[in-house]
Parts: structure tokens; sequence; C-alpha cells
């Protein structure tokens, strides 16, 4: 098999969202001595083709984000070959939680999803997300953003709550805040001084680009 | 409105459609049953844990995870009375649920409307829940009334109390409600006891008030949910049992599967509220769709919807209880006809399969649930009349089979000359011939002549008439009173602690 095909097949397996074979490629295109810098940018490649379909319309989310999977299998196998160099793949770290009292996790999930297959790092908070745990993890981890998800309108003062207690710990300037949720608003957003909104899932990787200056 | 079709509702409802065979439904019952025994529903809630261990439950302590043996699913069922008694402010507008009549009411919860007057989008206020309760009372196809609109000119920490008022002044049937919190809950409580004299008038006559438990998909129940279920086991005022699944998001793409987790969901909520108060009165609900795969949102106005909620009330009546739907809701962003097709599509399918109580019905709210509108509400009003005419059928007796008239008539004879012919249809047209109240059925050149009017022109009139002249019956002074300095006490008390104003 010629290098280029193997390459070729690597994005393929990635737009097919197909995580078990991206795997199995990225090892075998390794193994055959292709440089890893390489396999990711076929690996991305092939995340970027899906977003644009999507884009278009036509695909599904649960396309894109089996595409995900697909692409970040093939970066496990490239982690150790690439210790140094991926960071300046991605486009920078969000932390994401949906806030306490609310146990939604399907807007958050997708979010979450959409913003990895574009090459940010997610870590997930999972849902009903204390205040305290949101601001321990943003001094542990210093995310460039903070995403809070609230799918309910009693739940959305939580998002505020989130940013006044990292006010309160003088980190707020450390990291940009993003919202999001059916019920919130840009106005909203502006009222409790988040840096960014987003109305759905869709949407929240670009607001996420604009407010992180990519 | 003297020329409106006669007691639409006085014909009991038999089911008219049916979709899944009695295999079907008993394949989804043990699929449900399956997962409660191996998978669990998570109840947020330490108490509630306790609870179920002591009835015989399996706790994980840790996971919050309550495995359910089916033996506790039928000690429930069998617990849970066949029908459900709502009562209102005025007596004359109780309903019982579970006695073969499809009922039907408006929609909930708007936090944006379109204007009235400029036609602009923008947020909503305590004085449009007034006005939208206000055209509630007026249509009689609004059974009982929901908050159409969430405030946004209400602190939340207050706004529960503020919303039954407005409700409770501008209406006087049953009034369904909001509870933020538990808080919320308890205050309501304690409101509806001053509206019907006192505590212990209140337990003779909780069903003033009504009470849900939603699900939080897959599988799980919020901590102020569930302590909503326990505090309800001292008043058995009838709840809803409402699971809000989104195939393909937070339930399976395949709908079979979706219901499957939906009856499972509904069932562990319909044992908490049988544990904490046997004899509960429940109405087996959905406010489920499916998810709109390309934009991550519900689908709400979707066939699915509709299949769904059909679905739902032939396992609701399988088991005995009455059904509440949630059908008629609309993803369109403006009152067009997207609008009038999606409401349509699934009331007429949920009231064609005997669904007891339809929630969203007399719809009014565009866009997923977000912006009400008043025209839209006339428009939703108008569907639902249509529907009930389909529902009542066609009754079958010697005196509508009318063979002596047509005897009398004869061949080449008319209906609009013979006399015992005009008899007969002056005593049955109301019975029988639905008569529109904004659809246009004029002919083209005095349609023309009145202006060309479309159904939403005419709707928007209608609205202004009833917000013009619709004076709803008015609470009794004295308690309007107690229920306002209550509101101020509360407000007072909350504010002064958030520091909100």
């Amino acid at each position: 098999m010629a290098s280029e095909d193997i390459l070729r097949l690597v994005r393929r397996a990635v737009a097919d969202g197909d995580p078990e074979r991206a795997e199995e490629l990225t090892r075998e295109a390794m193994t055959k001595g292709q440089p890893p810098l390489g396999i990711l940018e076929s690996l991305v490649t092939g995340v970027r083709e899906l977003g644009e379909k999507f884009g278009k319309g036509e695909l599904f989310i649960p396309d894109l984000i089996m595409g995900g999977q697909a692409m970040k299998a093939g970066s496990e196998v490239l982690k150790p070959a690439l210790k140094g160099q991926d960071k300046e793949r991605m486009l920078g770290t969000i932390l994401i939680g949906t806030v306490k009292g609310d146990i939604h996790s399907i807007g958050k999930d997708i979010v979450a999803t959409m913003l990895e297959s574009e090459g940010f790092e997610i870590h997930d908070l999972g849902e009903d997300v204390q205040d305290e745990a949101f601001v321990k993890r943003v001094k542990e981890l210093n995310p460039d953003c903070l995403g809070l998800s609230s799918l309910m309108t009693m739940t959305m003062p939580a998002q505020r709550d989130v940013i006044e207690a990292l006010g309160r710990e003088g980190i707020r300037n450390n990291v940009k805040v993003l919202i999001g949720g059916a019920p919130t608003t840009r106005q909203w957003a502006d009222e409790i001084a988040a840096d960014g909104w987003a109305g759905d899932a869709v949407s929240a990787t670009k607001e996420a680009k604009r407010i992180l200056g990519n | 409105m003297q020329t409106r079709l006669k007691d639409l509702s006085a014909k009991k409802c038999v089911a008219m459609l049916e979709i899944l065979s009695r295999d079907d439904i008993y394949r989804i019952h043990m699929a449900s049953l399956e997962i409660l025994e191996q998978v669990g529903v998570v109840f947020k809630h330490k108490e509630a844990l306790k609870i179920f261990e002591d009835a015989g439950a399996i706790v994980d302590h840790r996971r919050e995870l309550v495995k359910i043996p089916e033996h506790l699913v039928k000690w429930a069922l069998d617990k849970t009375p066949r029908q459900v008694d709502l009562l209102a402010r005025n007596p004359h507008h109780n309903l019982r649920l579970g006695d073969g009549h499809v009922h039907y009411t408006n929609g909930y919860g708007a936090d944006h409307v379109i204007d009235f007057e400029t036609g602009q989008r923008r947020e909503s206020t305590i004085k449009d829940l007034e006005d939208f309760t206000r055209m509630a009372d007026y249509f009689d196809n609004v059974e009982y009334v929901y908050p159409s609109i969430f405030p946004r000119d209400v602190p939340k920490a207050i706004v529960d109390r503020y919303i039954y008022l407005a409700l409770l002044r501008n209406t006087s049937k049953h009034c369904a409600n909001s509870f933020l919190d538990l808080d919320g809950f308890r205050d309501i409580v304690k409101m509806a006891t001053i509206l019907v004299g006192d505590e212990e008038e209140f337990v003779r006559k909780s069903a003033i008030l009504d009470t849900n438990a939603t699900s939080g998909p897959p599988l799980k129940y919020a901590e102020h949910t569930v302590a909503c279920i326990i505090e309800n086991g001292k008043y058995k005022m009838p709840a809803t049992i409402e699971s809000a699944a989104l195939s393909g998001g937070t339930a399976p793409v395949t709908i079979a599967g979706t219901l499957a987790q939906m009856n499972a969901e509904n069932l562990a909520a319909l044992l908490l509220y049988q544990i904490v108060g046997p004899g509960t009165p429940i109405i087996y609900g959905t406010i489920a769709s499916n998810l709109d795969l390309k934009t991550g949102i519900p689908a709400v106005g979707s066939p699915e919807c509709g299949l769904i909620n059909v679905a739902l009330v032939q396992i609701a009546h399988h088991y005995n209880l009455p059904f509440y739907g949630t059908a008629g809701v609309i993803d369109a962003k403006v009152p067009d006809e997207q609008a009038a097709i999606e409401t349509l599509q699934n009331v007429l399918l949920t009231a064609l399969a005997g669904g007891d109580f339809i929630h969203d019905a007399v719809y009014s709210i565009l866009e997923t649930g977000l912006t009400a509108c008043h025209e839209q509400f006339v428009v939703g009003y108008e569907i639902v009349d249509r529907v009930k005419r389909i529902v009542q059928g066609i009754e079958v007796t010697d005196e509508t089979l009318a063979l002596d008239i047509i005897k009398d008539v004869g061949v080449e004879g008319s209906y609009l000359k013979q006399r015992s012919a005009l008899r007969h249809t002056r005593k049955h047209l109301l019975q029988e011939h639905w008569q529109p109240t904004i659809s246009d059925r004029l002919p083209r050149n005095i349609w023309a002549s009145k202006g060309s009017r479309t159904i939403l022109q005419n709707a928007k009139d209608k609205a202004r008439e009833i917000l013009e002249n619709h004076k709803p019956e008015p609470l009794d002074r004295d308690v309007e009173a107690r229920l306002g300095s209550f509101i101020k006490e509360v407000a007072k008390k909350k504010l002064s602690m958030t520091g909100v104003m």
C-alpha cells in the first residue's frame, strides 16, 4: 500500500465515523513510518470534512460525534509520539458542565462533542455541578474557557452564581465564560457578565472561537 | 356564540385510533419492567432512596440508583385510582379525567411574547400572563388553565406565587401551577388553603391544585422534583407523571425503545407517589418528542410526537389510568401554515386515540414553547373546535338515519323546502354541523368585499374583542386581599434574603 493511501484511509475512517478502524489504521500508519504530525493532519481533515457536510445540512449530529470519537481514538494512539507537539494544534482547553440543580446533559454533551471535534480539549464535569466544583477545577486545570449549561429557567441563576464565585476567588479574569441552554439569552449573558452566549449546540463552536480569538 | 355546535363533549368518546397491538403493548410493558429491574432509575434525593429501600426496592446509595422489582410496580398500579377529579374555583368547571371524554387545555410557560400592538418579539410580563389567562378563561375549549406565560419581570425567587395569583384573578377554572422548587410548592399550597378556607378544607379539596413529576431522561429525577413528590404525600393532590424523553438524544432513536424507557420513568415516579401517598390520583403522561439531529433542539411538532402520544394513550389505558398528552406544540417561529399543521396533526391524532386530557392543544406558543402569540391562541381554539367535532363522530340512531324524512322528501324534493326536513335540520344542525369562528367559507365576492381577510386577521380581531370585553368571574375580595398580603410577605422575606429586587 502506498504511503499516501494509508493516510487517505485514516481520513476516511474518521469521515465514516469508525473509531475502531481509525485507531487500527493510525497504528498501521505509524508502523509504516508515517510522521505523526502527518497522520494527525489526516485525522483532523476527516473531521473537518464532516463539519463542512454538517454545515450544509448533509449530515446529522451523531455522524459528527462518531467522527469526533474516531479522531480522538486515532489521536490517543499518536499521543506518546506527539508529546509537546499536539498543543499547537489544539484551539484551547474548555471546561464544561451543567449548573447545580439541573440534571440535563443532552445540550451540554452535544456542545462538548462538537467543540472537541473542532479541536478543543474538553473536560466535562457532568451535570448538577456545584459552584465550588467549577471553581476548584478551574484552579486545577486553568482552562481557556468555562462552559456553563442550563436547560431550565429555574437553574439559570446558578450561571450567575458560578461567575460570582470565580470573582470571589479572584480568578474571574483568568478564564472566559461561555453560557448556554434553551432559556438563556444574549441579554442574560450580558446581565451576568458572561463573555459569550450560545443559544444552541451548533452556534456554541462559533462563539467559543470568537471569545477565544480563534 | 349561539351558532356554535352544542354539547361537543357530551358524548363519550371511543378510541377511533390504535397503533399498537395488544402484543406490542405487552412487549413494551415487559421491556419497561426489565429496565426498572436491571438498569434502575436515579432519584437525586437521599430521603427518597431510603423510602424506596424500605418499600423493598434495591438501592445503590452512592449512585442514587433505585432498581425496582415487578411486584412493587404492580402494587403501585393497584393503589392508583382509575379516575382523577380536578376542582375549580367555580365548581361548574370541575373536571373528571378518565370517564371516556377527551379534555383540552392551553400551553405552558412562554418567556417571550409577540407584542399584540407592535408585532415585535419581546420578553414576557405578568400583564401578558393576565391577558393570556383571560383568553383561556373565555375559550370553552380550554377546560382548565395553565400559565401560558412565564413572566420575566418578576424575580424568580417569588415568581411561582405571582403566577398563581394571576391565574386565580383571571379564571375561575381549575389552575395548573408551576413550582420552581419545594418552597414554591409549599407557598402555592398555602395560597390554595387561603382560597378554599382552611387547612382541613384543603386536605379535603387538594384537587383544587395539581402537581407533576417530569423526568430528566435517561432514567433520572432531579432533587427538587423528588422533593415535591414526597411533599405531595401529605395532600395527595392529583399528579401528572410525564417523561420528557427526546428520542435520538435522551432515549433510543427508535420510537418503541423510547416508549419502553418513558414507561419505565413514569412507573418509577408513580411508585414513589403511591408509597408516600397511597391512592394519590395519577395522570399518566408525556412531554416527550424527538431531538432534531441536525440542530440538536427538540422537534416538538413532529409526526413522531403524535405517534408517541397515541401509543402512550394505549399504554395508560392498559394500566387503567387517565392519559395526559402533550400534543399541539409548535416548532414554527411565526403563526404561519407550519404552526397550524403542527398543532392540528398531533392534537387530532391524540384525540382520535381517546387521550383523556390533551395539554398544549389550544396552543398559543411558537418556537418550541418559547414565544406566545395571541393570534395563534385563537387559531389553536379553532383547531381544537374542529377536532372536537371529529371526535364526536357519527351517531347512528333512527332519528339520525332520518328514514322518515328521506321518504318525506323523496326523489327530486328539497331538504330546504320540505317542512319536516326543515324541522329535522333545525333540530339537529348544531349537533351535526360544525361552525367556524375564524375560518372563512364566504363566496369569493363577499369575502373580497369584506377586505379579503386572512385567518390571522380574523384571529387578531377575535383576540382584541376578548381582551377588551371579557371579564372573568371575580375572585372573592377578601380572599384576593389575603392572597395579596401573603405574597407581599413572602416577597419581603425572599427578596431581602437574596438582595434581588
